[in-house]
């Protein structure tokens, strides 16, 4: 797993690296620049200053003294140890006093500035270059005198600066460049694997995970979130195989059963009577497949929603009635039937779904608890707003783990093997629930500790309250 | 009686046809939409059978058709599209009475008399059967002149054997009619609201009004 160095450059993350190195130079630049101007510029501009007072003072010396005495000052500050250097010269620019023989250039009718560049001798007789900046200028009646000063240190300064600025732009451009190829390297690698686990995924391995790490980064997020599709794809794939596997041995077993009537009753001499019997048996299984498959395609027409025409659903008048309906036939078979049920309980619905899921429960109950047992349908708006509409049994009950299973379609426990059946009824219960955007509860029911029983409580979302008609 | 039967399905047809004649019906068979139309119009049919998809035309259009026309002979569907929503469509077309497939022989067969039987009734206040009287304004049952109580759906479920009284019944046709479920209950819950009934109008008597018909459901009958 070692991206290409191609593919890293083109990767989203290595513009956005290089975007940000951009902007990164670009400051670091206008900083150094800044820096740059407030620092040698103010040498500069300190320079200039001084000069001007060297001059003014040389200029009032000029004014009191006349030629005389300017001849003095100069010879005595340009003998002085410092940056300052003075020239003084006559009219015409032959020089009179000063640190240079020459004037590089006459002045004009006003002082100017003036830059430029010098051989410097030290005391060891050793020369330098150096730069000056001074001012240069005709006093009264025609004497040039200019007063400049040694740039030296501000030059080497700036000069730094200036190195230091390079240095730094180079460097930030190499890290960044650097930094955005690392961390896209990074992205690419993690993408990589995400990519590696969709591909593993492709080519049928569904138990293929993407890795994670305890970062929580957000491809890690990303990671989890697909691992959390998988689980579901591969829990979905499972229960479709399931399923298939269910149907293909649930018709199998029915089929052979018709298809040896069928056959029995034809090896044998005819027999009006005989006939007659396998005949019979074979309608029935006939029947018992045409009702799973009837299930089978209302399960899946509930499931893919369509087109219902939902409306205000009475729920009370729908348990009472169903109560009243599935009581004498609980009595029957020697069971109690109790109902507890709320008035004035609406939802909004389909009431012919709402009807079977509910009836469903009350046909479980009734096939799954032993005679001299307890049935009890409830309906009741709980504190969270939803309506619950429960069967509670004191049967055998389902084990807390196998609860979230049985809804699936086609589970049946092995205890309930012996009963008939092909295990669609919850799973019309779960599916018209989902419809309405409620859910399905199993939970302990009327038994005791040791045989909890079952309540099996389908909630369902309350209806508005009906407006006033008028 | 005459029975018309629009069926696309050979084999189907053929097989309902016999049916029909083994329950002393003489049968007209149309094999898709438009010729089954044609002939209903003509008609003095008792009773139509129609298959709710048909080639031309479809089950539903021609009843709405029969119905616009002014042609009021029962019709009863059979689909095997028995959701909520396509029963009600039926039904709201003008079919009188709606029977998903698959469906049993006898079921359809009982429902072909029923229809039979309850056309242009005319709105009655007392049913009787034998010695057994219903007043459905007091909504009061008498047997042999001593008053039966009954509670309202033990009503209901009497009126409707009363009223199809001499005609079997079948299990579903109650469940649809007097519970207007649309379901197959897996438990016999309409046998024990039937034992029930009967025990509170048949018990004291000499004489049994509530048959069972084995296989196929209930009738009622002096």
């Amino acid at each position: 797993m070692r991206p290409r160095l191609e593919a890293l450059l083109r990767t989203t993350t290595f513009r956005l690296a290089l975007v940000q190195a951009g902007v990164v130079l670009s400051f670091v630049v206008a900083l150094l620049a800044y820096v740059y101007i407030a620092t040698a510029g103010q040498l500069i501009r300190d320079s200039d200053q001084a000069v001007d007072q060297e001059y003014l003072s040389l200029e009032r010396a000029y004014a009191e003294g006349g030629m005389r005495r300017l001849n003095q000052e100069v010879i005595e500050r340009a003998a002085r140890q410092g940056p300052m250097l003075y020239v003084l010269a006559n009219a015409d620019g032959t020089v009179v006093a000063g640190d240079f023989q020459h004037l590089g250039k006459l002045p004009g009718e006003t002082p100017e500035r003036t830059d430029f560049g010098f051989d410097r001798i030290d005391d060891a007789g050793a020369v330098t270059r150096g730069r000056a900046r001074g001012r240069l200028g005709r006093l009264l009646n025609g004497p040039i005198l200019m007063v400049a000063r040694d740039l030296g240190d501000s030059a080497v300064i700036a000069g730094r600066i200036t190195r230091v600025l390079w240095t730094v732009a180079i460097l930030g451009l190499v890290l960044s460049v650097a930094s955005g190829l690392i961390a896209s390297w990074q992205a690419a690698r993690r993408a990589e694997a995400l990519s590696t686990t969709a591909r593993d995924v492709m080519a049928g391995d569904l138990s293929r995970r993407a890795p994670t790490r305890a970062g929580g980064d957000e491809f890690d997020a990303l990671a989890a979130d697909i691992n959390g599709m998988l689980d579901r794809l591969e829990q979905l794939v499972q229960t479709t195989r399931t399923a298939g596997d269910a149907i293909a041995h649930d018709l199998r077993s029915p089929l052979t059963r018709f298809r040896q009537k069928l056959e029995a009753a034809l090896e044998e001499p005819p027999d009006t009577e005989n006939d007659r019997e396998a005949l019979k048996k074979a309608l029935i299984e006939a029947d018992n497949l045409l009702d799973m498959f009837a299930k089978v395609l209302r399960v899946a027409r509930v499931e893919s929603a369509g087109n219902w025409r939902f409306e205000q659903v009475d729920v009370t008048d729908i348990v009472r009635e169903l109560a009243e309906f599935y009581q004498p036939a609980a009595e029957e078979i020697g069971l109690t039937f109790g109902s507890q049920i709320d008035e004035g309980l609406a939802v909004r619905g389909d009431r012919g779904l709402v009807t079977q899921a509910l009836s469903n429960l009350i046909e479980n109950a009734l096939k799954y608890t032993p005679i001299g047992g307890r049935i009890e349908v409830r309906a009741s708006k709980r504190r969270d707003g939803r309506i619950e509409l429960a069967v509670l049994d004191n049967g055998p009950g389902v084990p807390p783990d196998e609860r979230d299973r049985v809804m699936e379609r086609f589970v049946r426990l092995e205890t309930a093997r012996s009963t008939p059946g092909v295990g669609l009824g919850l799973s019309l219960v779960v599916a018209v629930a989902r419809l309405h955007k409620g859910g399905l509860q199993l939970r302990d029911g009327l038994g005791d500790a040791g045989r909890p029983g079952l309540t099996a409580a389908l909630l369902l979302p309350a209806a508005e309250p009906a407006r006033a008609m008028f | 009686m005459r029975v018309l039967l629009v069926e696309d399905d050979a084999d189907m047809a053929e097989s309902l046809r016999s049916s029909l004649k083994d329950d002393d019906h003489e049968v007209e068979l149309a094999s898709d939409g438009e010729a089954g139309e044609e002939l209903a119009l003509n008609g003095g049919y008792d009773v139509i059978v129609l298959d709710r998809m048909l080639p031309k035309k479809q089950g539903v259009s021609i009843v709405r058709e029969l119905r616009q026309r002014g042609v009021s002979t029962p019709v009863l569907i059979l689909s095997a599209l028995h959701d909520e929503d396509h029963r009600v469509e039926g039904l709201n077309a003008g079919a009188n009475d709606y029977l998903g497939k698959p469906f049993s022989t006898r079921e359809l067969l009982a429902r072909v008399r029923a229809l039979w039987h309850g056309r242009d009734r005319e709105p009655q206040t007392k049913l009787q059967v034998g010695g057994l009287e219903m007043d459905l304004l007091a909504r009061t049952v008498k047997r042999e002149g001593k008053k039966v109580d009954l509670q309202p759906r033990e009503f209901r479920l009497l009126e409707y054997l009363m009223r199809n009284a001499g005609q079997t019944v079948t299990r579903k046709m109650l469940l649809e009619n007097v519970w207007d479920y649309h379901f197959d209950p897996q438990t016999n819950v309409i046998d024990v609201h039937i034992s029930r009934l009967r025990s509170k109008i048949d018990r004291d008597f000499a004489q049994t009004l509530l048959h069972t018909v084995r296989g196929a459901g209930y009738r009622l009958e002096a």
